[in-house]
């Protein structure tokens, strides 16, 4: 991962807080997992009560038959990953020496907690499902890419000194690759939204036409200026082969709720489709917000009349001395 | 950018807050004009000329197999008795079953109608719903019982009407509820198990029947006059009739519906449009 020009700046990266933030990303994926698991069974109402559900913190084996499976089970995972992003927030406020990823910790606990407040206004409004069902999937995508970030933010390879490259000033890298962070983030809500049929699926293909056409323009333009260095052309290689995988799932899975149409029941191959390309996608906004911090910290400005940098990147300098 | 995050997040908390509670849940008992149904409408007097209509409801062409349903994810209904082919599009002898047939226009939406006492009963048996279509009267009592050896949760989602959702363990006693607008129809699903679905046709009259698995149906005491014969069904859609119902008149309407026809979304149709509050 790390390019051999690049040497190390700090020899005491916070090794327990990324070693944490990397566990709570993969607990993450199987939340999101499992949350998309809850709307392929058509299971979201299943236990009509919040916080609670029956009545009780731990339902009877007798409650914990059919679709309440899926939605308990999202609620339990939900609340483990609660409990870990507050003990993150605890673990980085406590050893962690940048106070902007000290706040970072305590937003992604907020998002957990918001995300836990939202998924409860739509169990207890179930007439607004398809409007609360939006938002849900916003903050839950929002929520692991600050995850994500965190574990960027407390990698070793963060806290090297990267020799420092100047951005293209015609089509900066760093704008291009934050439009796509954006993107993805939008085509992720739309696909939510269309799952739950907040609206159809025309918004959600031209997000696909339009996220395709900014991945594979950031993707050519690093590897045209920095295909040498792995840093940045590692991500983008992933990101790569992330989207052709979920464009095949994204058709396939389209094809599968078509066939199903008339089905008694949500059914396989419909489920299993639908929630890889839930977990795809959300491994692709992963991939790009890790592309979009390193692009940050290793591409500097450069003034478009004299092609000299400008300044240090305004990340790297501060993701030095990580632990106390 | 720290900050820009938190802000994003408190302004989808906020709005996520502000679309579920600031608008409300739906006026329960009152039309669109804010007036209760049937509230302003003058009783209807019976003269004794009422008049009958009945009719077959036929399925021309060959119906597509039923398809199994699945119901290994819980023991109690898989073990339960029962058929365990789905019900949606029942067919025997080229007529259909399950069509609400009901009259629109004319007297019956002029005049408000007593609403009877007795409840209309919708059973959960065999993890099914019995019956799969049926009619109540806005305002009448609806009756859901459990009779199987397992939980099941009742929810309606009604357009018009308050949304609800209920769990019902078994042998727990009935849960009680009512329909204070017409709707046609209100769908019902039990979330535990995705397949059980019933259709539930609210109207402010009497004048509705569900077909048999003969086709036919009977709506009796229609009162004379100029009517809208609707003929609905979840998977082939919805037909019209014109009628006109003479003093003490018998009169059959029949219909067909065919084979190839669908009510159900497809391909690009599959999401609606766009549904806001």
């Amino acid at each position: 991962m790390i390019d051999q020009r690049d040497t190390p700046v700090n020899a005491r990266p916070n090794i327990g807080l990324h070693r944490l933030a990397i566990v709570l990303s993969f607990m993450t994926i199987v939340l999101l997992g499992a949350g998309a698991l809850v709307t392929s069974n058509e299971a979201g109402d299943s236990v009509p009560d919040w916080p609670f559900s029956f009545g009780r913190w731990l339902i009877s084996s007798n409650h914990f038959v059919a679709n309440v499976r899926f939605e308990y089970s999202h609620r339990v995972i939900a609340g483990v990953v609660g409990l870990t992003t507050l003990l993150l927030a605890v673990w980085a406020q406590l050893t962690e020496r940048r106070a902007w990823l000290r706040k970072l910790g305590w937003i992604a606990f907020a998002g957990v907690v918001a995300q836990a407040g939202i998924g409860g206004v739509r169990v207890l409004f179930p007439e607004y499902k398809a409007l609360i069902a939006v938002p849900h999937a916003l903050v839950a995508q929002s929520f692991f890419a600050v995850v994500v970030a965190i574990v960027v933010f407390t990698s070793r390879s963060w806290s090297w000194e990267h020799q420092a490259k100047p951005d293209s000033p015609k089509m900066p890298l760093r704008k291009l690759v934050a439009a796509t962070v954006g993107a993805v983030l939008i085509q992720l809500v739309l696909g939510a939204g269309f799952r739950h049929q907040a609206f159809g699926i025309i918004p959600h293909i031209v997000g696909a036409l339009a996220v395709t056409l900014l991945i594979v323009s950031t993707v050519i333009a690093v590897m045209r200026r920095h295909g040498d260095h792995d840093y940045l052309a590692r991500p983008a290689k992933t990101v790569l082969v992330l989207l052709v995988a979920q464009l095949c799932l994204g058709v396939a899975a389209y094809i599968a709720r078509l066939a199903s149409a008339s089905d008694p029941q949500p059914l396989e191959p419909m489920i299993s489709l639908t929630v890889a390309h839930l977990v795809v996608g959300g491994l692709t906004l992963a991939t790009i917000v890790v592309l979009a911090l390193r692009c940050f910290q290793l591409l500097s400005q450069v003034r478009e009349e004299s092609g000299d940098p400008v300044g240090a990147p305004s990340l790297n300098s501060s993701a030095r001395g990580a632990a106390v | 950018m720290i900050k820009r995050i938190g802000i994003v997040l408190a302004v989808v908390a906020l709005a996520t807050a502000l679309i579920a509670i600031g608008c409300g849940r739906k006026s329960a008992n009152k039309n669109a004009d804010g007036k209760e149904d049937g509230a302003t409408k003058p009783l209807y007097a019976s003269k004794g000329d009422e008049g009958t209509i009945t009719g077959k409801v036929s399925f021309d062409g060959v119906a597509p197999a039923p398809k199994k349903i699945d119901m290994s994810q819980d023991a109690n209904c898989a073990g339960a008795p029962g058929d365990k082919n789905a019900d949606d599009l029942v067919v025997a002898d080229g007529k259909l079953a399950n069509v609400f047939v009901y009259l629109k226009g004319g007297v019956v939406d002029q005049k408000s109608f007593p609403t009877p006492s007795e409840p209309v009963t919708l059973d959960q048996q065999g993890c099914r719903y019995h019956p799969r279509v049926m009619g109540i009267q806005t305002n009448q009592t609806l009756k859901v019982t459990n009779s199987d050896n397992t939980t099941h949760n009742i929810h309606p989602s009604p357009k018009s009407n308050q949304e609800w959702n209920k769990q019902q363990s078994q042998g727990a006693p009935p849960i009680e509820n009512k329909f204070a607008r017409a709707e046609t129809l209100v769908p019902v699903k039990c979330n535990l198990h995705p397949w059980m679905k019933a259709n539930i046709g609210v109207l402010a009259h009497p004048y509705f029947a569900v077909t048999g698995k003969d086709g036919s149906y009977t709506i009796k005491n229609v009162p004379p006059g100029n009517y809208t014969l609707v003929f609905w069904h979840e998977v082939k859609g919805e037909q019209t009739q014109a009628v006109t119902i003479a003093a003490k008149e018998s009169k059959t309407q029949d219909i067909t519906y065919k084979a190839g026809a669908t009510a159900r979304a497809t391909s690009l149709e599959i999401g609606p449009a766009l549904i806001l509050p």
